[in-house]
């Protein structure tokens, strides 16, 4: 006998599947009509609801959680190229003693792209301890150290590439493969945004380049391009598109719109019914409005002396960073969701990536970011804002306990064990959680994936990495996919 | 012995006789087959043993469950089935009583009988039984004067209450014929030759001009190119381009425009190489089993190759036969009579190919020759492919032979072998072959639903590329089938079996088809019938993002018709070249005559696509796409309003304007004429001259440069508005 499953008891929603997810799949997107359209077939809404005043739902439309989560906010400080362990948050004395050996045999590794392997070499600056919690900290990040009680250091991370490329697009997605939604991406999908006039999620990118693989790493994936993250610049108009030719003006712009409404109208008056083309009629208004509300996030003007001083804004080498740094925070305050700030761009020594000399490289993109990302954790604070936004620092991977030869003062790529942090947001301070080996190698103790670190995030900012799902092809897809645990012992 | 139908039948003799209440009675296969394989089988079953339980035989289950009794303590308790991300899956308690009563009763299991996951579908999982996994049968339609598209679809809105929309006008008809089959605004001159054609076949002669145009294959061709996740580069790293991969697009293009028989369109793609008579072209469209991503620099190139597997098994599954095969790859399909060996099977006919690291990712030049970007085996005979546990290269498990899908028992039949001296293994082909097959039920029933989307901007069946369990199941089966049915054997005309053009005019000659968007009874039919599954009315749908870009081009006059070759690369602002590692790179901008092609020549390159087409919902380039997104948000816009390339056009419009004449009201005539396809009103007139007027007086009022011409300017403004309007955006 035929069956269809429309004989199941009557659900096309089979085995709980929201019919929001259902709706996704169906490709509805944000259309506001077809979503109100699917729903009410299921009789989601009231049939007079569907019929005559359908409702416009917009998937951006901000959203609490009802689960756990003191984030409202995320700030991701992406390290891009993979900033050394054992020369930044995770102390490894040991090394001192081991210096100049080699790293014992039964340690196994890919050594990424084939470069010299040489000796185990302590750390390159001096840690010392922060705060009353004494948490250790090299002095790569002195300014950072000074809020060593805000911080939670997870020194156990560990990655699935050893490649920028595959490793940075897994640390944004979850996969190392490109094409599937990154972590802002499911942010913003689950808990929308709270300001309709700016994106929800803001990928700001070093002026040296774009990262690795590019787009994909703040792509939306398989979910609608609403949802991906918009790049946005620290001055001027922020995003692409957002003035025309010159000589058409403000005054010049309102005329246009305002036949456009006029032509829209009519158009709409002989298609009763037609939500899709209001929908539309809409969007345009609220471009309008972004026109003059993106440029402002971006204004500094306004900001105090003190303030621009603190980021060390206006001064190298902390002017971009500081000016992002900045920027986050006020865009935090204007309710963007998810934000992006990549330190490092284009390749090699642009980035964290610090074959040649770990002394050289990271001294110069350490005081690149230390006080702009000091000031950021003062910024949040002293506005209360702190609580409420999630900080985050780390690379894609982490760095070798050995040099790239003899005497060689790099390090090579090491996806086998680092250390990211967090702070705000929930987050409980002045500690440290898991451990690397004693050569700073291998995460050993309490180790956390990639989908740990996002199951984590994703936590705090109250969303249950399990339950948030989006359904493609047959399938329900989360961040984390069958993995991912939330590391309980960070979260206040 | 007491058979449990015997029993049955005594329980509704009594039932109708005495009328007292029953003792309840348990029937084996109407109640407990269903409930274990619901509710136990997906973990003990021959193939997967969880706790070394297997509850598919009456032996295995005494022994794995003490007569029942362990069975019976673990539900009671609620830890069986286990519990789900933290949430009990305790069985309901008339579950619980059914089994209970069962055990009780000694678990009487028929001799011989042996479970089977997939055996029925369930309100879990399909089974073999599931519908599209049925051999297609031809329904009769009710009304044999009728269009049989009409007479299934006049039959369900009569079941509903429902009645079709009007016939749309003229008009409307001319515009949304050219959008759908090529893809761009019919002329002015076009326009008027089809309203002034008052034969009766005015229709299916414009529909048999557009089939027969070379802009035919450029709009559909895009749909297929969706399917195949085509891009133009790998992606990653160094998102090296592929060269000669557009080819496979020119391709796609020329087969769409000369019909090729789908049959023959399925068999190139995955087996030109392995065809007796190949030729050159056959080769080039082996180019799409790689056309998808290609890490270059994978973290463990040994587990990459799988990766790769699996990216071919799902585009060649979701494209031609609509099932999720992939989720097959780790354990049997949790929704669909799909097993683990069945992914195996399918991923085996991949396996002698360049799977590895070499050659980006493709034969040495010498196996298909020059200038081909495709695909060949690199041998006849290769090692044997391997099941993996949990899909995982460390846990091998047996050697899988190459075979079909198991749930299709009729073509599931063994590979032959290659003939003697064959450099290939004949896999694909073999493949190809099952695909084409007629007796195949799910291939033409998943490529007319495709070709019913793109006419009516949903599907038949609303999940394009899963016909499986979880996919939205037809409000009209008896049309799919026929079409699925009319598609391979032809009855309605003498036109020959496979071909897609006699599908679009038999669809497109169709009353239905012919509906206005608009329906008298709107408000009433939504309460009935609101997303329009029984196609009351024609819906209404917004151009995507090339139909939009290639619309303005086209409009402006300044389209450039160039068919097939290289690819051309549009103008990127520096600020979306800034999201590159390598900034402008290799970006080589192309001419403006170039870039004034058809969007589907414009390059894609997977790191960088242009935003202006992202913003409107290009897809996602790495895997394939049945359907793509549509949604409306403010960037879109933003757009329209400030990209460069929305002015150039908005110029170009205005300035072919100008050419035409000088007189300002044939000037805004035209301009509605050349975007509308209509005149304007009498109020639009006037309030084009109206702003005109004050947008002249505003720029002469602002000129900074005394070379610009405040009247031009000013058109130029009334064409942007033009191209910004709903009305351009949405084709009726």
């Amino acid at each position: 006998m035929e069956k269809n499953s429309q004989n199941k008891s009557g659900n096309i929603f089979p085995c709980g599947n929201t019919r929001r997810e259902f709706v996704w799949e169906m490709g509805a997107g944000f259309s506001g009509l077809a979503l109100t359209s699917l729903l009410s077939a299921d009789g989601f809404f009231s049939k007079h609801i569907a019929a005559s005043e359908p409702t416009l739902k917009n998937p951006l439309h901000p959203r609490n959680s009802n689960y756990f989560g003191k984030a409202k906010h995320c700030i991701f400080l992406m390290m891009n190229g993979g900033p050394s362990q054992v020369d930044t948050f995770d102390f490894k004395p040991e090394l001192k003693k081991y210096a100049n050996k080699t790293l014992p045999k039964n340690k196994k590794y890919i050594n990424s792209g084939g470069r010299r392997v040489g000796y185990l070499t302590p750390n390159w600056r001096p840690f010392k301890p922060g705060g009353q919690s004494g948490l250790l900290i090299s002095d790569y990040f002195p300014n950072v150290r000074n809020h060593a009680d805000k911080i939670a250091v997870i020194k156990s991370c560990h990655a699935d590439s050893h490649a920028h490329g595959s490793a940075l697009v897994a640390m944004n997605t979850g996969s190392t493969f490109i094409g599937r939604p990154s972590l802002g991406s499911w942010s913003v999908y689950g808990l929308g945004t709270e300001n309709q006039s700016l994106p929800g999620y803001v990928v700001m990118l070093d002026k040296r380049g774009g990262p690795i693989s590019g787009q994909p790493n703040w792509s939306s994936g398989f979910m609608p391009s609403t949802f991906q993250g918009t790049l946005f610049r620290p001055s001027g108009n922020p995003i692409l598109d957002l003035k025309g030719p010159t000589y058409i003006d403000s005054t010049a712009q309102r005329e246009q719109l305002d036949l456009l409404a006029k032509l829209n109208q009519k158009h709409l008056n002989e298609r009763p019914g037609g939500q899709e083309l209001a929908a539309r009629i809409n969007s345009y208004e609220l471009a309008y409005r972004m026109q003059s509300k993106t440029p402002e996030a971006v204004d500094l003007t306004k900001e105090t002396k003190q303030t621009l001083e603190m980021y060390g804004v206006g001064r190298e080498p902390t002017n971009e960073y500081g000016r992002n740094c900045l920027i986050a925070r006020r865009l935090v305050e204007r309710g963007v969701r998810f934000i992006q700030l990549y330190s490092g761009g284009g390749h090699l020594e642009d980035t964290w990536d610090g074959h040649e000399s770990i002394e050289k490289n990271h001294g110069l993109h350490g005081s690149e970011v230390d006080q702009p990302i000091a000031a950021l954790l003062t910024d949040l604070e002293q506005r209360g804002m702190l609580e409420s936004t999630l900080v985050v620092w780390g690379g894609e991977f982490g760095r070798m306990p050995f040099s790239e030869g003899k005497n060689a003062p790099g390090r090579n790529h090491n996806p086998y064990g680092f250390c990211m942090w967090m702070a705000g947001g929930g987050v409980n301070g002045g500690m440290s959680y898991g451990e690397t080996d004693e050569f700073g190698f291998e995460a050993v103790v309490n180790k956390a994936h990639v989908h740990d670190i996002h199951a984590t995030i994703l936590h705090l900012m109250g969303i249950n990495h399990e339950s948030l799902s989006y359904f493609h092809q047959g399938r329900k897809e989360t961040l984390t996919d069958v993995h991912g645990r939330v590391i309980k012992d960070i979260c206040s | 012995m007491i058979t449990s139908r015997k029993l049955l039948l005594i329980f509704i003799i009594q039932l109708a006789v005495v009328n007292a209440t029953p003792e309840p009675t348990i029937d084996f296969n109407r109640d407990i087959a269903q409930l274990i394989s619901k509710r136990c089988l997906e973990c003990h079953n021959q193939r997967d043993v969880k706790g070394n339980v297997n509850l598919t035989a009456a032996k295995e289950f005494r022994i794995g469950t003490e007569n029942g009794k362990l069975a019976l303590k673990l539900i009671n308790e609620g830890k069986m089935p286990p519990e789900s991300k933290g949430v009990s899956s305790k069985l309901p308690d008339e579950e619980i009583k059914l089994f209970t009563d069962w055990v009780l009763d000694g678990s009487p299991w028929p001799k011989g009988r042996v479970l089977d996951l997939y055996e029925t579908t369930t309100d879990v999982r399909a089974g073999r039984d599931w519908w599209s996994l049925q051999p297609i049968k031809r329904p009769d339609p009710t009304n044999p004067r009728m269009n049989p598209i009409d007479s299934f679809i006049r039959q369900k809105l009569k079941d509903k209450s429902l009645t079709p929309a009007p016939q749309a006008n003229r008009r409307t008809l001319v515009r949304r014929a050219y959008f759908d089959l090529i893809g761009l605004p019919p002329s002015p001159q076009e326009t008027e030759q089809f309203l002034s054609d008052q034969s009766p076949n005015a229709w299916p002669k414009l529909i048999n001009k557009l089939l027969a145009s070379p802009r035919h294959g450029e709009r559909w061709a895009r749909y297929w190119l969706d399917l195949v996740r085509f891009a133009e580069t790998d992606g990653y790293e160094r998102d090296k381009i592929k060269k000669n991969i557009w080819r496979y697009r020119d391709w796609v293009i020329e087969a769409l425009n000369n019909d090729m028989p789908y049959t023959q369109f399925v068999t190139e793609q995955l087996a030109g190489d392995e065809l007796k008579d190949r030729t050159e072209l056959s080769m080039v469209a082996t180019g799409m089993i790689r056309a998808g991503t290609w890490n270059d620099e994978p973290n463990d190139p040994a587990d990459y190759i799988y990766t790769r597997l699996e990216d071919m098994v799902h585009t060649t599954t979701s494209a031609f036969i609509g099932l999720t095969v992939k989720c097959a790859r780790c354990h049997d399909h949790k929704f669909d009579p799909i097993l683990q060996s069945d992914y195996y099977r399918i991923a085996s006919f991949f396996w002698a190919g360049p799977i590895g690291q070499s050659n980006q990712g493709g034969p040495p030049t010498e196996l298909l020759g020059p200038n081909i970007y495709g695909w060949t085996d690199l041998n006849a005979k290769p090692t044997p492919i391997r099941l993996l546990h949990q899909g995982e290269r460390d846990k091998p498990g047996p050697e899988i032979k190459p075979g079909f899908l198991s749930s299709i028992p009729s073509l599931n039949k063994p590979l032959i072998a290659p003939p003697s001296g064959s450099k290939t293994t004949h896999r694909r082909l073999q493949f190809a072959r099952w695909i084409t097959h007629t007796d195949n039920p799910l291939t033409a029933r998943v490529l007319v639903n495709r070709i019913w989307q793109h006419h009516f901007g949903e599907g038949l069946i609303r999940t394009p590329n899963n016909l499986g369990f979880k996919s939205d199941p037809p409000n009209n089966p008896k049309l799919l089938n026929w079409l699925a049915a009319e598609f391979m054997h032809p009855t309605f005309d003498n036109g020959p079996a496979w071909t897609i053009k006699r599908l679009h005019k038999l669809i497109m000659t169709s009353e239905t088809y012919k509906q206005d968007s608009i329906h008298p009874n709107e408000k009433e039919f939504n309460l009935i019938d609101y997303p329009n599954r029984n196609w009351w009315k024609f819906p209404r749908r917004r151009l995507d993002s090339e139909a939009l870009r290639d619309a303005m081009l086209s409009v402006s006059g300044k389209l450039n018709l160039k068919a097939g070759g290289p690819s051309f690369y549009p103008e990127m602002s520096n600020e979306a070249l800034e999201g590159l590692s390598r900034k402008s790179g290799d970006w080589q901008t192309s001419t403006d005559y170039e870039r004034s092609r058809r969007s589907i020549y414009m390059m894609t390159k997977r790191s960088r696509l242009l935003p202006l087409m992202t913003t409107f919902d290009f897809r996602d380039t790495t895997v394939s796409c049945g359907k793509r997104n549509v949604t409306t948000v403010a960037p879109q816009a933003l757009a329209l309003l400030n990209n460069h390339f929305v002015h150039t056009q908005s110029q170009a419009f205005a300035n072919r304007l100008i050419k035409l004449t000088n007189n300002t009201i044939e000037q805004i005539q035209t301009a509605w004429d050349l975007a509308y396809s209509r005149k304007p009103s009498t109020e639009e007139l006037s309030q084009a001259l109206n702003h005109l007027r004050k947008q002249q007086a505003h720029f002469k009022q602002n000129q900074t440069n005394a070379n610009s011409n405040p009247r031009q300017l000013a058109l130029v403004s009334l064409c942007h508005v033009l191209l910004n309007a709903n009305e351009f955006a949405y084709i009726d």
